[in-house]
């Protein structure tokens, strides 16, 4: 087991990878956000969602985080009437993605508030390095 | 008066700080962790028994008499699980991490882990006092 103040830089570290992983999903569903199909009835782009698992680190003794998968959001599309699509069917309705920029933001929001937290973990763990260190230092 | 007596308790003091900034230590490893899976669904933020705790127990340990001997950490503090209790608030996931908890628990472990470092160092100093030579 290495020093636990060595263990909070790593732990948050793999804290701050799984948000920004979290944040390049949001970036995705955000740039497509109005991706359709380009065939009669094609399917446009599916919103993603991101899974975090925590995982038992050996060498840490602790639980360390870790991103399990990407899976894509099964809710029904938006559906507009636009018959001049290149994508509308014979009814003239075009399926738009099932990406809510609402709550995507708010994802987006939330992830950089988590990312803010982790960064915090590790300058603190730094002040209580230079804490010690500053022991060695005459007074 | 016998005053050569004296210097053998402060030396233990410095035992009493080792362990305690020890015990901050595992304690801002483990409100790391718990930071680290703060969206993570169904973790159950933990923590580590309080100092006095950890100072009361006798710590028996194994002795490794061969090389390949797995060891027993010394520093292996007791966890427990924050239950509805503990926690200020519990997801709908079962994550029960607060953010706000978890910082309020960094910020007094920054401050223990402060007056650990203040005391070594001035008793240091008491120290440094006595054996100088004066002039």
């Amino acid at each position: 087991m290495i020093d636990a103040l060595a263990a909070v830089s790593r732990l948050a570290g793999a804290g701050m990878e799984a948000q920004s992983a979290r944040l390049r999903i949001v970036a995705e569903n955000i740039a497509n956000a109005r991706s359709t199909g380009s065939v009669e009835g094609a399917d446009p782009y599916q919103r993603k969602t991101i899974l975090f698992d925590a995982r038992f680190d050996d060498a840490l003794g602790a639980e360390s985080v870790k991103v399990k998968g990407i899976v894509t959001d099964d809710s029904p599309f938006l559906v507009e009437h636009d018959p001049g699509h290149p994508a509308a069917d014979q009814d003239g309705n075009v399926k738009l993605p099932n990406v809510n920029m609402l709550v995507e933001m708010a994802d987006l929001r939330e992830a950089s508030r988590s990312y803010e937290a982790n960064l915090q973990m590790i300058k603190q763990a730094r002040s209580m390095i230079s804490m010690t260190i500053d022991l060695l230092r005459s007074s | 008066m016998k005053l050569w007596r004296l210097p053998v308790e402060p030396v233990h003091l410095f035992g009493l700080v080792r362990s305690h900034a020890e015990w901050a230590s595992v304690r801002q490893a483990t409100i790391s962790a718990n930071i680290a899976n703060a969206d993570t669904p169904g973790f159950k933020a933990k923590d580590i028994e309080p100092f006095a705790a950890a100072l009361d127990k006798t710590r028996l340990t194994m002795a490794a008499t061969r090389p390949g001997h797995i060891g027993v950490e010394a520093t292996a503090l007791g966890t427990s699980e924050a239950g509805k209790a503990e926690s200020w608030d519990i997801t709908h996931s079962g994550n029960s991490v607060s953010m706000d908890q978890e910082l309020a628990k960094a910020a007094e472990v920054q401050r223990v882990y402060s007056l650990d470092t203040s005391i070594a160092r001035s008793f240091h100093r008491m120290f440094l006092t006595s054996v100088r030579t004066s002039g």
